[in-house]
C-alpha cells in the first residue's frame, strides 16, 4: 500500500465563466506583464501550484489530458509562417514551466503526464513513488474551441494543487492511499478534481487491479 | 539533481530508425552513414529543405492511420513477455509529439479520421490497441526528456515492489507541425548538424525513431543506475549560460561511477551553445570521459531520443565499438569529443544524457551486470 497526507490543497473551477474571465480573475496574482503569453491553463494551474510555493527538493507531478489546446489550436492556424512563441507554449507541460520560469524557480523532479481514464491514478501512483519528502502533485485542463468538436480538448476548465507529504502533520487535510486488489475501475483527472474541490471522500477502484481511499479529516 | 533510485536490470531493449534496428543504426553510424536527407520542411505544402531522417518509404505528411504504425507493430512484436499493460507489467509510453501529425494534417486539409490519432491519449489508445496491451498505459511527455521519465518511474513501481516487470515504449515520428516549430525557432534550417563541433551556427536535424526497454530486478547483461533529473526552469529554449543544469543532473551520475571507466553519450543536437555547455560540464563530471553524440547522422529523434540512444549504446557495448561523432565538419569543442569510433572492450558502462526545452536535464548510467 502506498500512503501520502495532504497538506495544502488548492482548487479552481472557473465554472461557466469564460477564458477572458478567467484571465481578468487571475492575472492579479502573476508580476504584472507576465500573464500576457500566458495561457489559461498556465495561469489556472500555475496560480494554485504558487500557492504551495514549490522549492527545489520536491517533485512536481503534472497531469493534464489535453494541455495547452488554445495555444495548440493557435499554432496550428499560425501555418504557414508557424509562430515560435505558440510552439515553444503548445509543448505538453508549458502550464507548469510559465509559472516556474517566470519565478525562476529550478526543480529536481517534474514529471508531466497525459491521459484518459485512468491519468488520476497514474498521477497518483507517479506521486507516491517519488522519493521526494514532498510531492507537488498538480493538474487540470482549459477548455477549446475547434479541437472541442474532433473531442481532443477539454469541455471544462479546472485546475489544482495538493501538496503530498509521507509523514501527517499537525495541518494534515487528509490521506491518500492506493493498494493494489481485485476489480476494475477507473479515475479520470476531472472525477480527481471533483475529489478534491468538494473534499469528498472516496473508496473504490482506480484503475483494474488498484483501489484508492479518500479520506478527509 | 533528483530521481535518486536503486539500480534496475535492462532485461531486453530494441529501437528503429531509418537505418533499422538498433544493430544496423549502430553499424551505420560507425561506417560514418547519415540518415538526414534534405527534405521540404512543410512536406506537399513545400519550404525551405531542411535535414530529416524519415523511416523508409515514409512521407512527411501524416496518413490514418499512419504510415509509421507498421515499424511501430514490428518493433513491438521484439518485446519479450506478454500480459503488458497489466497491473503487475504496466507501460509507460513516452514521446513529445504522439499523433500531432494527424492533428496537423485534420486542420489543414479536413479529414476527420484523423482525430483519432491527434492527441496523447487518443494516439496512445490506438497504439495500445494495435500492440494488444492491456489498460494500465501511463503516458509521459516532458519534450526529449520523456524517455528518461519514463524509464524512471518504470524503475521504481518496479522497486516498490508494485510490478514484476514494466515496459517503456517510446516514439516520435516527423510531422509538418514539428518541423513548422523548429523551423520557427531557426535552429532547423538548410545546414545539415554537426554536433560537440565548432561552426559558424547552430542547425539541427530530425529523424523518427522508437524504441522499447524492459526492466525488471533481475536477469538480462546490463543496469541502469544513478537515474538524475534537473529542471533549470530559466528559460523555455535556452540553458543557463554557466552551465549548472547540465552540472547538476551529470551530478547524480557521477557518484554512481565513480571508479568506474565510462564513455558519454551526449545529447549534441548540433546547436553551439548547448553543445559547449554540455561537453564542458562533462570534462568536468568526467574528466578524460570520450563523449559521443549521434544526432548530427541520426536526427533528433525528440521524446524517443533518450532510449533510441540507449539501445544503440547497448549495442556499441556489445559489438565492441562505439561509433564516433562521423557527421559534420568543424574542430571538436573539446579533446574528449571522440570524432572517430572508438572501442568500448576497456570501458565499465556509458552515460546516456539527454536535455529538453524549459532547460530540463536527464542521465543515468548504465553498466554491465
Amino acid at each position: 500500500m502506498l500512503e501520502r497526507h495532504i497538506q495544502i490543497l488548492v482548487t479552481d473551477d472557473p465554472g461557466p465563466e469564460g477564458p477572458a474571465a478567467t484571465r481578468e480573475r487571475l492575472k492579479g496574482h502573476f508580476p504584472p506583464g507576465a500573464t500576457r503569453r500566458m495561457t489559461t491553463l498556465g495561469m489556472i494551474v500555475g496560480h494554485a501550484l504558487s500557492r504551495l510555493e514549490p522549492a527545489q527538493d520536491d517533485a512536481i507531478v503534472y497531469a493534464t489530458e489535453y494541455s495547452e489546446s488554445r495555444a495548440l489550436e493557435d499554432f496550428l492556424d499560425s501555418f504557414p509562417t508557424p509562430s515560435p512563441t505558440l510552439f515553444q507554449t503548445s509543448i505538453h507541460p508549458s502550464a507548469v514551466q510559465q509559472l516556474m520560469i517566470g519565478r525562476q524557480k529550478a526543480i529536481g523532479e517534474f514529471m508531466p503526464l497525459s491521459g484518459g481514464a485512468l491519468l488520476a491514478f497514474h498521477a497518483l501512483r507517479a506521486s507516491m513513488t517519488s522519493a521526494c519528502e514532498r510531492v507537488l502533485l498538480c493538474g487540470g485542463d482549459e477548455t477549446g474551441t475547434w479541437l472541442l468538436d474532433h473531442k481532443l480538448a477539454s469541455e471544462r476548465a479546472f485546475g489544482f494543487a495538493v501538496a503530498l507529504t509521507r509523514s501527517p502533520g499537525p495541518g494534515t487535510l487528509g490521506t491518500v492511499r492506493i493498494v493494489q486488489s481485485e476489480g476494475d475501475g477507473s479515475l479520470s483527472l476531472p472525477q480527481l478534481f471533483d475529489l478534491l474541490h468538494k473534499r469528498s471522500g472516496f473508496d473504490g477502484m482506480v484503475a483494474p487491479g488498484w483501489r484508492m481511499s479518500l479520506e478527509w479529516r | 539533481m533528483a530521481g535518486h533510485c536503486p539500480p534496475i536490470r535492462l532485461v531486453a531493449c530494441g529501437c528503429i530508425t531509418p537505418f533499422g534496428d538498433a544493430r544496423e543504426t549502430c553499424s551505420g553510424l560507425a561506417e560514418g552513414d547519415s540518415a538526414l536527407r534534405p527534405v521540404p520542411l512543410l512536406g506537399r505544402m513545400g519550404g525551405d529543405l531542411v535535414p530529416l531522417a524519415l523511416l523508409g518509404g515514409r512521407a512527411l505528411d501524416d496518413t490514418c492511420p499512419p504510415a509509421w504504425l507498421a515499424a511501430l507493430k514490428s518493433l513491438g512484436a521484439l518485446i519479450p513477455g506478454e500480459g503488458w499493460g497489466t497491473p503487475r507489467r504496466p507501460v509507460f509510453v513516452t514521446g513529445s509529439n504522439f499523433g500531432v501529425g494527424g492533428l496537423y494534417a485534420l486542420r489543414r486539409f479536413g479529414d476527420p479520421s484523423f482525430a483519432a490519432w491527434g492527441a496523447p491519449p487518443t494516439c496512445t489508445e490506438q497504439v495500445r490497441r494495435e500492440l494488444g496491451w492491456g489498460p494500465d498505459v501511463s503516458i509521459v511527455s516532458h519534450a526529449c526528456v520523456s524517455a528518461h521519465l519514463g524509464l524512471l518511474q518504470a524503475t521504481r513501481v518496479v522497486h516498490a515492489g508494485l510490478a514484476d516487470q514494466a515496459l517503456v515504449f517510446s516514439f516520435d515520428f516527423l510531422s509538418p507541425f514539428v518541423t513548422g516549430g523548429f523551423h520557427a525557432l531557426k535552429i532547423l534550417n538548410s545546414d545539415f548538424p554537426a554536433p560537440f563541433r565548432e561552426r559558424a551556427s547552430s542547425s539541427i536535424g530530425l529523424g523518427d525513431g522508437a524504441a522499447f526497454a524492459v526492466v525488471s530486478r533481475e536477469g538480462g547483461d546490463w543496469i541502469i543506475d544513478g537515474q538524475s533529473l534537473f529542471n533549470e526552469m530559466h528559460h523555455f529554449t535556452s540553458n543557463r549560460s554557466d552551465g549548472s543544469g547540465f552540472e547538476a543532473c551529470l551530478e547524480g551520475v557521477r557518484s554512481e561511477a565513480r571508479g568506474l571507466k565510462v564513455w558519454v553519450k551526449g545529447h549534441g543536437t548540433g546547436t553551439l551553445d548547448a553543445g559547449r555547455l554540455e561537453v564542458a560540464a562533462v570534462s568536468k563530471a568526467f574528466p578524460s570521459a570520450p563523449i559521443v553524440g549521434w544526432k548530427g547522422s541520426l536526427g533528433h529523434t525528440l521524446g524517443s531520443c533518450g532510449l533510441v540512444e540507449m539501445a544503440v549504446a547497448v549495442e556499441a557495448m556489445r559489438s565492441g565499438i562505439a561509433p564516433g561523432i562521423l557527421a559534420g565538419a568543424g574542430d571538436a569543442m573539446s579533446p574528449d569529443v571522440a570524432i572517430a569510433n572508438f572501442t568500448t572492450g576497456t570501458y565499465d558502462g556509458v552515460v546516456c544524457a539527454s536535455n529538453a526545452f524549459g532547460g530540463a536535464h536527464a542521465a543515468f548510467l548504465l553498466r554491465h551486470a
